[in-house]
């Protein structure tokens, strides 16, 4: 019942996205011709190329037929075409996307995983010196954006220590291969990812920590240390794993965030990605990637939460009783 | 705790790990480093470049045209020298007879016919194809091309800005944007493309050790993507020998030892006025708000003296073209308050009114003008005029000036080398332009201008236009925005005469890179 459930808000809230998406450029002031196909269409276009366009995306049927036209292209993943690049929104975004899925994905993980050991063992020294500090270093650092940490990293270790690279994801034509080149990739991924991972470790930190404190007080944390069982296994295997379920329901709706945090972080660092591909969309209007972009995150946040969801009983089994 | 301390340990020294052997920036002998801060423009042939200057560049590095320019004016390249023929509307080339394509084939006529005849089926995204009516080769080296009509600006907009490509490479191709193999980039240029990295925003080229204008400077060009921020700091360390560079450091670059050049102004940023409507459509309406705007206040303080304010005319003051007797409406509140008076309003309470009217205005502009339209929000304020100020996006503001559906509106725009852009944005059609044809003898003057190809008679017509474009002020340029490029010096970079081909103002000319 409940993977139904879920299924069919997953469902409606997908359709809302593909509805939004269609709908925004449409209702934009002017021709829609331009909203959608950006200002570089106007400089390609000729009579033809408009008839083409137009009939492509049935501009001229009423907007229901309209949007039937623009479901079946999304099915095989036409996206539309960026007049910008000559190429498919959809080749540009998968062309950019490994790279931001590298950092993204990166700090995820390790501000997740980090938060989360910070958050366990501050919760359990709630009080001491050490939560103390870690409390007020990372609720300073949460007051930080994330591409103003990427550009005081910048600026300490790679202008003024100059040991780590001004820009890029490797060296441009330094003939790297192989071990070299796997290095050159992390040296050049260090300092966005410690940017990204900085800037949200206080969320995943916090939520941890105040559930800690509230699980501490739980009774089984007592049966636990009746039992005799040592701090380390109740901090970590008691505590520590039931503090963790919020934190995981969080990281799907993170990664929205991410995405976007990326997008300075990318800029500041120039490294290449789906922030960059969005920031030069934007300057030069290119519609049709801006909305591919946009349908692309949408998407991947809807299905990090689907698969949250799905994994969450497993965690928790006392969520499957919850409706 | 105890457990986290080694943890966090070794992190640290796997970051430091990593973070030592980051040292290699240093400059290379014979490798010049441009870093920019876009990266990819796209492929490097004619058809597949992005279709924005930096894209031009770098293709021009590879493809060559007829005539070509260096900071002073037009020289050589493909054609030696060439002579017009004013009965028959037509040029005819003499061609160099050593170029040779980078694969060894002997330029000649052929090509330069085939690429005219090829742009007409394919036009080239830059050039006007339906100006050249016919080019037929006279023999091996002397092309003849004949206009379609007179067309003042050939050079600077189709002999010099038309790339040449290859016969025996393009004849076959029938789709040239997909076209994306190494022999799309064959040209006749100083430099081959070694390396594009769409991704990475990194091209490589390779010195043309049998170039016919002289020998490659270095033996190699790299483009590589940077933050525009960082440009400074990568060319004091030597991992960058040239880059664009933010106005608040260019003096600090120079300071450290570093040349920095300035570019000649080739966009300005301009308010535009619906001239269509009450109280707009009076002249003397519109002259009172160019007194009522101190131009060189702007300047100062929304681009802390980074622009140059601007010329009622359009031109800048630094042009060839500028005529120096334009009406030049420097501040003046009080002769603005006169004009106003003129026209029946009344000063009261720090407010023009008239008919028991308050005046009135809106002025809408995109995010990026935002601190330009403050300030001219507080100045046409602060003299009697209330403004109704918002940014809007782009697209949208775009679109209501196209509608006529607005007051003032903020825009700006590229292309001041060439008198040209006076007629496309004065009388041509489109939100960017005036659209402003009430004035006969202007209208006349914008369209004959395009034909005159006698020189002399052109720039008497394009003083003209600037006098009555300043006096009938359907538009006001504001400012010239003034950028700076950062280099090491080892190449005497330079701002080509009137932009790289069609009017590009960046200082990466091939000529440069030739010895």
């Amino acid at each position: 019942m409940t993977g139904k459930y879920h299924l069919i808000t997953y469902a409606v809230a997908f359709i809302i996205i593909l509805a939004l998406n269609f709908l925004l450029p449409r209702m934009m002031p002017g021709d829609p011709l331009t909203a959608i196909y950006g200002d570089e269409a106007l400089i390609a276009m000729t009579p033809e190329l408009q008839e083409h366009l137009v009939e492509r995306f049935a501009l001229d049927e009423p907007l229901w037929q309209q949007f039937g036209a623009y479901l079946g292209a999304l099915v095989s993943f036409d996206l539309g075409y960026s007049y910008y690049y000559n190429a498919s929104v959809f080749s540009v975004i998968i062309g950019s996307l490994p790279w931001t899925l590298l950092v993204v994905g990166t700090s995820l993980v390790l501000s997740t995983l980090l938060g989360i050991i910070l958050g366990i063992e501050s919760g359990w020294r709630r009080g001491s010196k050490t939560d103390r500090a870690l409390l007020t270093g990372l609720m300073g650092l949460n007051g930080f954006p994330d591409f103003f940490l990427g550009l005081v990293l910048l600026i300490v270790f790679g202008v003024v220590l100059g040991v780590a690279p001004l820009s890029g994801a490797v060296t441009p034509y330094a003939g790297l291969t192989g071990f070299a080149l796997f290095l050159d990739v992390l040296r050049h991924m260090a300092l966005p990812v410690a940017a990204l991972t900085l800037a949200h470790l206080a969320g995943s930190y916090l939520l941890t920590r105040n559930t800690m404190i509230t699980v501490l007080k739980a009774p089984f944390m007592l049966t636990a240390r009746a039992k005799g069982l040592k701090p380390g296994s109740i901090k970590y295997r008691h505590a520590g794993r039931n503090s963790m379920l919020p934190v995981l329901t969080m990281t799907g709706i993170w990664l929205g965030r991410l995405v976007t945090g990326a997008l300075f972080v990318e800029l500041v660092f120039a490294y290449p990605g789906v922030g960059q591909l969005t920031y030069q969309a934007l300057l030069s209007r290119d519609y049709p990637v801006i909305q591919g972009v946009f349908l692309m995150v949408a998407v991947s946040v809807l299905a990090v939460n689907f698969i949250v969801d799905m994994i969450y009983p497993h965690l928790d089994p006392r969520v499957r009783h919850a409706y | 705790m105890k457990k986290l301390l080694p943890a966090i340990a070794l992190i640290v020294l796997a970051v430091s790990l990593l973070a030592i052997p980051a040292c290699g920036g240093k400059a290379q002998p014979g490798v010049y480093t441009i870093a920019d801060e876009t990266g990819d423009w796209g492929f490097p042939s004619p058809y597949a470049h992005y279709s924005r200057g930096p894209g031009y560049v770098r293709m021009q590095f590879i493809f060559e045209t007829l005539v070509w320019k260096d900071a002073d004016g037009f020289v050589p390249q493909l054609a030696r020298e060439w002579t017009y023929n004013e009965e028959e509307n037509a040029y005819t080339f003499t061609l160099q007879e050593d170029a040779r394509w980078h694969d060894g084939v002997a330029f000649t006529a052929d090509d330069v016919v085939f690429t005219f005849n090829y742009t007409k089926e394919h036009p080239y995204q830059w050039v006007d194809n339906s100006i050249v009516a016919a080019a037929e080769a006279l023999d091996d080296y002397t092309v003849k091309l004949t206009l379609s009509r007179s067309y003042a600006p050939f050079f600077q907009d189709v002999a010099g800005a038309q790339p040449i490509i290859p016969e025996h490479i393009w004849a076959d191709i029938t789709f040239p944007e997909e076209f994306l193999g190494p022999e799309a980039v064959i040209g006749t240029g100083p430099y081959t493309l070694a390396d594009y990295s769409k991704e990475h925003g990194t091209y490589l080229y390779k010195a043309n050790e049998n170039y016919y204008l002289g020998d490659p400077a270095v033996a190699e060009i790299r483009f590589i993507k940077m933050a525009e921020e960082m440009n400074p700091a990568a060319i004091e360390d030597g991992s960058v020998n040239s880059a664009s560079a933010p106005a608040e450091v260019a003096a600090d670059i120079e300071a450290a030892g570093f040349s920095v050049i300035t570019s000649p102004p080739s966009r300005n940023g301009k308010l535009t006025i619906n001239h269509t409507k009450e109280p707009l459509s009076s002249v003397d309406f519109r002259r009172a708000l160019a007194y009522a705007i101190d131009r060189e206040a702007l300047v100062q303080i929304v681009f802390r003296g980074h622009a140059t304010a601007g010329s009622p005319g359009m031109m800048p003051p630094t042009s060839p073209w500028y005529n120096p007797s334009t009406p030049r409406y420097a501040y003046d509140p009080d002769e603005a308050a006169r004009l106003l008076a003129g026209l029946g309003y009344t000063l009261e309470g720090g407010r023009f009114v008239k008919n028991g009217e308050p005046l009135e205005l809106s002025l809408i502009a995109a995010a990026t003008y935002r601190d330009l339209g403050q300030f001219v929000a507080q100045q046409l304020t602060d003299f009697g005029i209330a403004i109704d100020f918002q940014t809007l996006e782009a697209k949208t503001v775009d679109s209501k000036v196209g509608a006529w559906d607005f007051d003032l509106s903020i825009y700006g725009h590229g292309g001041l080398f060439e008198p040209s852009i006076l007629t496309r944005t004065i009388i041509g059609e489109g939100f960017n332009s005036a659209r402003y044809e009430a004035d006969p003898e202007l209208t006349a003057l914008l369209n004959a201008q395009l034909t005159e190809m006698d020189a002399a008679r052109r720039k008497a017509m394009v003083f003209d236009i600037q006098e009555l474009y300043a006096a009938d002020m359907p538009a006001l340029t504001l400012y010239y925005p003034t950028s700076y490029w950062a280099h090491d010096g080892s190449l005497p970079l330079y701002y080509t005469a009137d932009g790289i081909a069609i009017g590009v103002p960046i200082p990466l000319n091939r000529m440069c890179f030739v010895r």
